[in-house]
């Protein structure tokens, strides 16, 4: 019983850092940059999905589940927008300036961003309102698992499935994976490779930011250092299944979760972090380019 | 020729700030006040900013102390123990005659090494870690209680009041958390009750549904969390939401309606909370004087009582100057461990306090979470 219950709960939490991580592997695929903003943008869907879904609750004159939808399109067009600005604003400038100073700007928009929620929403946790989250749930075997669990684990496969469909079947997918292949060549194919940039800053923020106001839906609180714990791990997952690679991430996401979980409630969660983090070295130790990472000759 | 003419300017110019700084005897007392103004313990920060406002107005309104006016310089530490040794210095560079902080003893303990190096009076409203007066700090002193006290009520609540026999403790490996959590295990264990589970969360996580499946599997009679509200909310909504059946009990830092707001007022209510008795239950004229006072000012009740601690730190410390007639810190410090006794606080009387800084006596209640989600004292105490 215990162990199919801890196997859900992972399943859950693995499921929303495969979110956040395919927003990370996206963006390194094409700029070969790790976008520590990424965590805080699906912070600032966490608070964009609150004000949107307290105004649309306000016009609608009750708490309703419904409520989500419009309010998850206002924090995908929001959050997807704001990932361009930062995109043209703190990393195009800086796109022949060498691998640092791209990670340099990162880390600080990152932190801007958690100061502007910090200043804009205030310091305290902040809660969804009551009656929007799909309550009730089943026992299956022993394990307890709930409406909400089930509607976010499919929400985000679906997601998921999507974004994979998107880039493996589509033009505009096919052009992705050339520019994260090589830049020039891609411009000398005739792609625009700003604008697949572009694309690729809409999708994958866009993703982190409806995988905020999931995931703050779920728990029911949060404050501006939830991108920060979120970001971190979501970045591990997406190392640890290949950085650049969508099916990576998202195993790599799944595992993590799976790991944390039975290693917090076996052991203890004091232990779950060094238990994540070690599997994470021997994972890099024996595979260094990550689960499903492919080798690929390092340009000098 | 203008060699001699800048080196004239800058012996002018240091002369004179050697003035300015002499303006300071006559001008205003100015007091500390160090708190948690952002981050998960905000409430609180502003809460002990609301308090203390409010004294400062009205004693500067009344004219003042020692005829001179009170100057409240704020600082904010974040509940986080670097930013509080930054702002403690930044206090003492303030030339403040006291501090009132901080709000958990994690922020407390760097900052109080800090005061004594400067040998400032430090008063803090809400740090109940025993380990804070066992380091001979002779400035420091508490005018709440101590941990050891709240986890022999919380021991004594659940084996005489529960008829607890299979104890789980939950803490969050803070200062203050772990100290509840180890005084508590073990007055449980003198009295002979099985401390059947024992564990830590860690607090920047958000899903503690893991931990909460062990806890659920492991058949305890009741289980105690030590740590913060933020914390405690979540792992209130979690065990609703797993289904679980416990009985929780919570220490007195998940003692305000935050709790409730985090947890949700369903998985909230039958929750009980060791603390010392809220503002609206302390029975004392000072108290009602001060509640009154407090909601006619900002429009809202005093919920948390560690508002009411640090609006009693600063009236311990506009007591013992007006009765020094001095700011001197040592002075002060002389004065309330020797001769301040039985004094009317506005949480009740004190009665003084030991060498070590604690305050002497002690008040724990037992509070349930009602249907409403107010939080009423329990019927039955210890």
């Amino acid at each position: 019983m215990q162990f199919l219950q801890q196997m859900i709960n992972g399943i859950t939490i693995g499921a929303f850092y495969s979110l956040v991580a395919l927003g990370y592997t996206m963006v390194y695929g094409v700029l070969k940059l790790i976008n520590f903003a990424h965590g805080d943008l699906f912070m600032w869907g966490a608070y964009v999905g609150l004000t949107g879904l307290n105004i649309i609750l306000a016009l609608i004159a009750q708490t309703s589940p419904w409520a989500i939808l419009p309010s998850v399109i206002v924090v995908m067009v929001t959050v997807a927008l704001a990932g361009v600005a930062v995109e043209r604003v703190a990393y195009r400038p800086l796109r022949k300036a060498g691998r640092l100073a791209p990670v340099i700007s990162a880390l600080g928009v990152a932190f801007i961003l958690q100061s502007l929620a910090r200043n804009i929403y205030g310091a305290s946790y902040k809660t969804y309102p009551n009656g929007v989250a799909l309550s009730g749930g089943t026992t299956l075997g022993g394990a307890r698992i709930s409406v909400m669990q089930v509607a976010v684990l499919a929400i985000s496969f679906l997601l998921m499935g999507f974004l994979y469909l998107f880039v493996q079947r589509t033009r505009i997918g096919t052009a992705m994976r050339a520019v994260s292949l090589d830049h020039d060549t891609s411009r000398l194919m005739g792609i625009d490779v700003n604008r697949i940039i572009a694309i690729v800053f809409l999708i994958g923020p866009g993703l982190g930011g409806v995988a905020g106001m999931i995931v703050a839906l779920y728990y029911g609180s949060f404050d501006f250092t939830l991108g920060w714990s979120f970001g971190l791990k979501a970045f591990i997952a997406a190392i640890m299944g290949g950085i650049g690679n969508i099916p990576g991430a998202m195993m790599g996401g799944m595992i993590l979760g799976i790991i944390e979980t039975l290693g917090s409630g076996y052991l203890s969660p004091q232990w779950k972090d060094v238990i994540a983090y070690v599997i994470l070295i021997l994972i890099l130790i024996f595979r260094p380019t990550g689960l499903l990472g492919e080798r690929v000759a390092e340009k000098l | 020729m203008y060699r001699k003419l800048s080196l004239l300017l800058i012996t002018l110019v240091l002369t004179l700030s050697l003035f300015t700084g002499c303006q300071k005897e006559a001008g205003t007392i100015k007091l500390g006040l160090e708190g948690p103004m952002t981050g998960d313990y905000a409430y609180e920060g502003q809460g002990f900013e609301k308090a203390v406002q409010l004294l400062v107005d009205q004693t500067n309104e009344a004219g003042g102390l020692l005829g001179r006016q009170i100057e409240l310089v704020i600082e904010d530490d974040a509940g986080d123990p670097t930013q509080a040794a930054l702002v403690a210095q930044r206090l003492v560079d303030a030339d403040v005659v006291a501090v009132i902080g901080a709000y958990n003893s994690t922020a407390t303990e760097p900052a109080s090494e800090i005061y004594n190096e400067a040998g400032i009076l430090h008063v803090t409203p809400s740090s109940t870690a025993t380990r804070l007066t066992e380091k001979g700090f002779e400035r420091f002193f508490r005018v709440c209680f101590l941990d050891d006290r709240q986890g022999l009520f919380a021991a004594t609540f659940a084996k005489e009041v529960l008829g607890v026999q299979t104890f789980g403790i939950l803490h969050d490996n803070s200062t203050y958390a772990q100290g509840l959590a180890e005084h508590t295990k073990r007055y449980a264990e003198e009295m002979g009750v099985d401390v059947a589970f024992y564990d830590a969360i860690n607090p920047d996580d958000t899903d503690f549904t893991p931990i909460l499946t062990n806890i659920g599997a492991a058949g305890l009679d009741a289980i105690y969390f030590t740590g913060y509200h933020a914390q405690g909310g979540l792992l209130l909504k979690q065990t609703g939401e797993l289904g679980l059946d416990l009985n929780w009990m919570m220490g007195n830092a998940s003692n305000n309606p935050e709790l409730i707001q985090i947890a949700g007022l369903e998985n909230a209510v039958g929750t009980y909370i060791t603390t010392e008795p809220l503002p609206k239950d302390v029975d004392y004229p000072e108290a009602r004087q001060f509640v009154a006072d407090f909601e006619e000012a900002y429009d809202m009740s005093p919920d948390s009582v560690w508002w009411m601690m640090a609006a009693e730190a600063f009236n311990v410390i506009r007591y013992a100057i007006e009765q020094t007639e001095s700011t001197d810190s040592e002075v002060l410090a002389d004065f309330l461990h020797n001769e301040a006794k039985d004094i009317n606080g506005i949480t009740g009387p004190i009665l003084g306090w030991d060498e070590k800084g604690d305050r002497l006596g002690t008040i724990h209640l037992a509070y349930i979470i009602g249907e409403n989600g107010d939080f009423i004292v329990n019927p039955e105490q210890p």
